[in-house]
């Protein structure tokens, strides 16, 4: 501890450095937070023409709005589907990438490209991809008609939006994942491999160990971001629809709060969104976190 | 002081001392050949005289725009005029961040607007709170020459004569004869209105805040009910169902016969038609049985902010003066197809030279449907939290489109989930009176 500490030799120079950001952390993460859980509990007129405390009643009600939790169900299985397959589809392309074979130099690199496309851009470009008439499903299609419409069909939506996902999660992930597979030393390989483990054996019984620690961060980062970061895909290929099937709370609470106004509720679901964020975190850190060996 | 400080200082004084104009923002919504024309109007604004200066700000959407106002007005940062759409009315008269036009102007002959447009727009007393801007209303567009293709001679004007000229066109092997975007404003309060039929009791909620929802018992359901049948017909198609993916542009394109649409579409209709198709433009379509009833004014109105000083206020007050003179109208009616709302535009567009002239097509059209006789609840919609109910109508009408359930029940459900949030503005605004 002391020998960090004397990089500085003043001790207010690093609180100094660092109030920059934490001022921007309190602008614009704090004080929003406080608003929301503040307007939550009450009735609040838009133009702030007079506000009502109504104490819980806001949670009363939000809570038991089957809209609300139909909102919260599509979040879940989002996450368990979105989220997962974020993490699952990088891992192989990085197992992949890690052996050598031949382009894996080469994909090494080319899978980080996406990285740098915006949310909402890759929206618009998977909107076109999955359009029923020009997109890839154009020429099943016309094989079959009505297969696929992800304007009617609120399933085909739901699967439009995975892909993006997905598809945007690629770089980070794949990156974290490919350096925790490349820190890992060959001789581990090489003793395995002499031992008679074929490669199945070597991914399941060396590399996935060795780099739990890499799958937890992109675990963790994959579900708590993904409820929140999912908002720029859903507005630019579905703006949450057909029938309110890609209805993500994220989106709820935006419809409900810059479309329609009504600030309290909208500041209330943002309330129960923010709890159940920290909760998931939490627990995975609970139940999983503990179990993760760092040391090599 | 250096050189560079005293110049920048002398730069300074002379750029306040030439700027003697009251600077006023005016904030809109629109974009594409809507905004071109609106900026259009405030450079000649601004050109005509040298008193006050208007910065017209466009915000990307109505919602956008009115969001933006919300976060400004708190932080006392708002603009002097702002433009905002049909569904957001009571949200404004109810915000006490408004100025009625009336009270700020009451030497206006505000009688000049036609009965249609005020309604909207005045409260149950009849005072006007804001100045009409881009009206528009349902219009029925069709493909003329589409029609003949298939052996209609004669444009439908009733839904009957519409479904009978769309197998006609399925039986040609149309494939998309009627198409509809399914939104709240065309299929559910414009066909309210014109056939006579409330959408909320206290007459669509003017006579109180207490009004709830009524749209699933009224022909209104039975017609919904309609629309997904003859989906499953092949008859009407959602724009989801069409190529274009947007059904202006899905009948722009010649894709669909015929559609129902604002008349601020007309402009850009006629531009894509142009050499191509032949366009009809009418009144929008009744069932045979109903009496015709006025149309709703759709589109936008400009509201003055509270909270500016004099001089701001009198230049908010020549813009608007400005605004409402027949040649402004005039061109802001043909660049666009929104329609004039002033009788003595009307009378002015009559007796011109191009009284028939396409440009003014849906000016004559669309006041007419604006003219037809009125009821205590064709006036318009004052119902709370309204922009949300009609997210709630389309969430719920798009299941029963898409046969997950049926039109009867997706009406009640929003009729019981539109009945909620009447209940909870209510609550918000408790204490506060209908004006």
């Amino acid at each position: 501890m002391s020998s960090e500490s004397s990089l500085f030799s003043n001790r207010w120079l690093p609180a100094l450095l660092l109030a920059p950001l934490m001022l921007l952390i309190v602008l614009f993460f704090y004080v929003p937070v406080f608003q929301a859980f503040y307007w939550s509990l009450f009735l609040e007129q838009p133009f702030g023409g007079g506000s009502e405390f109504v104490g819980l009643q806001n949670f009363q009600r939000v809570l038991s709005d089957a809209e609300f939790w139909a909102a919260t169900g599509r979040t879940v299985i989002f996450m368990l589907t979105a989220s997962s397959l974020a993490v699952v589809v990088p891992l192989m392309l990085a197992i992949a990438a890690d052996r050598k074979i031949g382009m894996s130099y080469p994909a090494r690199n080319i899978l980080v490209w996406p990285k740098g496309i915006a949310g909402a851009s890759i929206g618009v470009v998977f909107a076109f991809i999955f359009n029923p008439f020009v997109g890839l499903m154009g020429p099943l299609n016309a094989l079959f008609p009505g297969l696929w419409n992800p304007g009617i069909d609120g399933t085909d939506a739901f699967i439009t939006l995975v892909a993006a996902h997905v598809w945007s999660g690629i770089p980070f992930n794949f990156v974290i994942l490919l350096a925790g597979l490349r820190s890992i030393p060959p001789t581990m390989y090489q003793a395995a491999a002499m031992d008679g483990a074929g490669p199945w054996r070597r991914i399941f019984d060396v590399q996935l160990p060795l780099i739990m620690p890499q799958l937890f961060l992109t675990f963790v980062l994959e579900f708590t971001e993904s409820i929140t970061s999912v908002f720029a895909l859903i507005d630019t290929i579905t703006g949450g629809g057909p029938g309110g099937s890609t209805t993500l709370l994220v989106y709820k609470i935006y419809v409900d709060g810059f479309r329609g106004f009504d600030l309290s509720g909208a500041s209330t679901q943002t309330a129960i969104l923010m709890v159940f964020v920290l909760l998931l975190a939490a627990c995975q850190f609970y139940f999983i976190g503990r179990r993760i060996n760092y040391e090599r | 002081m250096n050189k560079f400080t005293l110049a920048a200082v002398a730069a300074m004084m002379a750029g306040t001392g030439s700027a003697q104009a009251t600077n006023i923002e005016f904030w809109y919504g629109n974009t594409g050949n809507v905004e071109v024309a609106i900026k259009a109007q405030c450079d000649a604004f601004n050109a005509s005289q040298s008193e006050h200066k208007v910065n017209c700000v466009g915000q990307g959407s109505y919602e956008v725009s009115m969001q933006k106002a919300i976060a400004a007005y708190r932080a006392k940062n708002h603009p002097v005029l702002i433009q905002f759409f049909d569904a957001g009315t009571l949200d404004l008269m109810l915000s006490g961040a408004v100025e009625p036009v009336q009270d700020l102007m009451p030497e206006v002959k505000w009688d000049s607007y036609i009965a249609g447009a005020r309604a909207y727009y005045e409260t149950s007393k009849g005072k006007l709170f804001a100045q009409p801007y881009n009206s528009s209303t349902l219009l029925f567009y069709t493909n003329k020459t589409e029609l003949e293709k298939a052996g209609i001679s004669e444009t439908p004007t009733s839904w009957e004569g519409i479904i009978e000229a769309a197998r006609k066109l399925k039986a040609a092997g149309h494939a998309c004869p009627f198409v509809t975007d399914g939104d709240t404003w065309r299929i559910l309060e414009q066909f309210s209105a014109r056939h006579g039929l409330p959408i909320a009791t206290k007459h669509n909620g003017y006579d109180g805040l207490d009004a709830e929802y009524v749209i699933n018992s009224t022909f209104a359901a039975k017609h919904l009910a309609n629309l997904v049948e003859w989906r499953k017909e092949g008859l009407v198609r959602l724009a989801a169902d069409t190529k274009a993916g947007n059904y202006t542009a899905a009948f722009n394109a010649g894709e669909c016969a015929m559609m129902e649409q604002s008349s601020g579409s007309y402009a850009a209709a006629a531009k894509a038609f142009e050499g191509k198709y032949e366009l009809t433009v009418a009144m929008a379509p009744m069932y045979k049985d109903y009496t015709r009833h006025n149309t709703f004014v759709g589109g936008a109105s400009i509201y003055v902010m509270k909270g500016h000083k004099q001089p701001e206020i009198e230049a908010a007050k020549a813009f608007l003066d400005f605004l409402r003179k027949p040649e402004q109208q005039m061109s802001f009616t043909a660049a666009t197809g929104y329609v004039p709302v002033t009788t003595d535009v009307l009378d002015v567009i009559a007796k011109s030279d191009e009284a028939n002239s396409p440009k003014y097509a849906t000016a004559k059209v669309g006041v007419e449907s604006m003219n037809q006789p009125a009821t205590a609840d064709t006036r318009g919609v004052r119902l709370g939290f309204y922009v949300q109910f009609r997210e709630v109508f389309m969430e719920e009408t798009q299941k029963a489109f898409a046969g997950q359930q049926t039109m009867q029940v997706a009406l009640d459900n929003t009729k019981k989930r539109g009945d909620q949030l009447l209940r909870r503005f209510e609550q918000t605004y408790k204490g506060k009176q209908l004006p």
